[in-house]
């Protein structure tokens, strides 16, 4: 098997997908012949022609609300809106009217739709909020953000068969990272399911997305001072792996929940709060959250990164858990 | 595209379906958002369409949109309060949302203008299947100021979607009348998009119905989209309980001599199509099938807890 980025795993994904299911679509700005911005839908459209990988308008009401009526009409639409910092322009559409719809009607309407969006800081300047706990916080509605590249590829299959819709993010900086040799067959990765990425006794941190691989980095420092710190990939904010969270917090006692998303009603604050709920029996100490401030995110290099949480942050947080 | 005798008494028979509605909606629920003086553009529009085409209606006028379609009024209008027998089962308001089972769109939140573009999504996939299903969206004049409303369109347009968008233009929005919602006619917006364009009148209900078939023939032929304009006018208030005090007496009254209703049924006399006492006869008939459908709702149950189903709001596999 070839080994490949989170970007190429994502659009194998899609491809297996389309093959397999007629109903499979996508649309999106400059998704045809230009491939996509960073690559985001290379080769979909020299594969399956214009009619299935579609070149729309900038207006990204507009295409996720076609997806929407695709998808109550039996499709299964991928709408690619380039950017999260777009959410505001489909929250109407994708949030509170989509998310609904199966509830509301008791149970007939179904929106199997995907929305991909970029985020995140990393080698591309802007366009990088993470906006994703708009969506979290509305019913009906799930939030996949894969940390790597195979995860990607699985998480982009199981997106596209739930019959529900997806918000679909993919990491700046991890897109054309590390390559990864993608497994065998037709390998998809349930929405919802954590991974225990890292075994430890000592402490919990519950990681997503780009912060899983910092979260490892600073479990290798911690280890050298002998804490054993096990690390869990969330994958999903909705729905959340509750068992899984609640079950290392069970063996260590204690937790930090890192997320690149602000922290003032963030998913660390909902994750923290599960663990204060309904797990405060096995705390041995304070929860600790590390996130970026509430600060829209600044331009200059320097001041960004001093915004979004690193290892050292990480390792620090733990050190905090472990001293309490 | 012109309707036929039998469509005709039918269209006419939508239209008091719909005003009997409003007479007894309105009374039970101050709330009720009547179509009053509006029947030619909601009968021309709902009436007609084919099993497989999607339809996205307007809030004023979907009930009768959902009869239309073979919805059952009972539970049509047991949904008006959320009653057990209602298609959501009292999970939502049917007053505003058709049943998808119908092949209808319907508003599932309080947000106007994103059901034009849910319309483009059901056009383009109709598109994909090459079957000649078609979706039509109706929306009001107010909602055509939205964004919603320039993205659906433009959109249908740029991928040539089988998509008919007819705004129900009564000429106001709750309180602002047109000239303070719009800077020209509506109508002139489709040169804008590159498509066809149509005024109608829409207190003339077999050219609004003429005007939709038209527009749904050249969808299903392939040749896209159309913007139909049907200028009507909002006898009733926005709400039933609304007495409408920012608007002049004298011009309701001038649009109240306009009324579709009369104007069809003195058209069906006239060309012998009805006689004083059939015409009297369908009146009473669709005033009883109204009012048994209403009583019958009004004491239908509401839902019990196990409607309220929380560990339903995601679709299973």
């Amino acid at each position: 098997m070839a080994r490949l980025t989170m970007q190429q795993a994502v659009v194998e994904g899609i491809a297996e997908e389309m093959r397999r299911d007629p109903g499979v679509f996508i649309m999106g700005l400059d998704i045809g012949r230009f491939g996509g911005p960073l690559n985001s839908c290379k080769g979909l459209w020299e594969e399956f022609g214009a009619a299935r990988v579609i070149d729309t308008p900038i207006s990204e009401g507009g295409i996720v609300g076609a997806g929407v009526g695709a998808a109550l009409m039996g499709k299964r639409p991928i709408v690619d809106i380039m950017f999260l910092e777009y959410l505001s322009l489909v929250l109407q559409q994708l949030g509170c009217d989509a998310g609904a719809m199966h509830y509301y009607s008791d149970g007939r309407a179904r929106v199997p739709l995907v929305v991909r969006a970029k985020f995140g800081v990393g080698p591309y300047h802007g366009h990088a909020y993470d906006y994703h706990a708009w969506v979290a916080h509305l019913p009906g509605i799930k939030v996949a953000m894969p940390s790597n590249a195979c995860d990607a590829k699985g998480m982009i299959k199981a997106a596209i068969r739930d019959d529900n819709p997806v918000l679909f993010l993919e990491h700046m900086g991890l897109y054309h990272g590390a390559r990864e040799e993608m497994p065998a067959g037709d390998a998809v990765v349930p929405l919802g399911r954590a991974r225990v990425v890292r075994e430890g006794r000592h402490a919990t941190v519950a990681a997503i997305g780009a912060m899983v691989r910092r979260a490892l980095l600073a479990a290798e420092t911690l280890a050298k001072e002998g804490i054993e710190t096990e690390v869990l990939d969330l994958r999903c904010t909705v729905p959340l792996d509750r068992a899984a969270i609640l079950a290392s917090v069970a063996k260590t006692g204690r937790l930090v929940v890192v997320t690149e998303a602000m922290k003032f009603c963030g998913a660390g604050a909902e994750i923290s709060a599960l663990a204060a709920e309904e797990g405060f029996g096995s705390l041995k100490a304070p929860i600790q959250r590390v996130a970026a401030p509430n600060v829209p995110i600044p331009f200059a290099r320097n001041l960004e990164k001093l915004i979004i949480p690193d290892e050292n942050a990480v390792a620090a947080a733990v050190r905090r858990a472990m001293v309490a | 595209m012109a309707a036929g005798k039998e469509d005709r008494i039918a269209l006419h028979r939508l239209m008091l379906v719909t005003r009997e509605l409003d007479r007894v909606i309105g009374a039970a629920d101050g709330h009720w958002h009547p179509a009053l003086g509006e029947e030619g553009v909601v009968a021309g529009c709902y009436y007609g369409l084919l099993e497989g085409d999607a339809l996205v209606p307007h809030y004023r006028g979907m009930i009768a949109a959902c009869y239309a379609r073979g919805g059952d009024l009972r539970r049509l209008l047991a949904g008006l309060d959320g009653r057990a027998t209602s298609y959501s089962r009292g999970r939502y308001r049917s007053d505003v949302c058709g049943p998808i089972e119908l092949g209808i769109i319907g508003l599932y939140s309080g947000a106007l203008g994103p059901t034009l573009e849910y319309a483009a999504g059901a056009a383009l996939a109709a598109k994909l299947d090459a079957k000649g299903a078609v979706a039509v969206a109706v929306f009001g004049d107010g909602t055509a100021s939205r964004g919603n409303f320039h993205e659906a369109v433009n959109l249908a347009a740029v991928l040539k979607l089988p998509a008919v968008f007819v705004c129900q233009n009564n000429q106001i929005a709750i309180s602002t009348p047109a000239q303070g919602e719009h800077g020209g006619r509506i109508v002139d917006r489709a040169a804008g998009f590159g498509i066809p364009g149509q005024l109608v009148d829409g207190n003339d209900v077999v050219a609004v119905h003429a005007a939709v078939q038209g527009a749904v023939a050249r969808a299903r032929r392939g040749e896209g989209p159309s913007l139909i304009d049907a200028l009507t006018y909002r006898v009733g208030g926005h709400m039933a309980a609304d007495p409408g005090a920012y608007r002049s007496a004298e011009e309701v009254e001038q649009w109240k001599q306009r009324d579709p209703i009369a104007l069809h049924e003195q058209r069906l006399l006239a060309e012998g199509l009805l006689d004083a006492a059939r015409a009297a006869a369908l009146r009473e008939a669709v005033a009883a099938e109204v009012g048994a459908a209403m009583k019958a709702a009004q004491s239908d149950p509401l839902p019990g807890p196990d409607v309220l189903g929380l560990d339903r709001v995601f679709a299973e596999a």
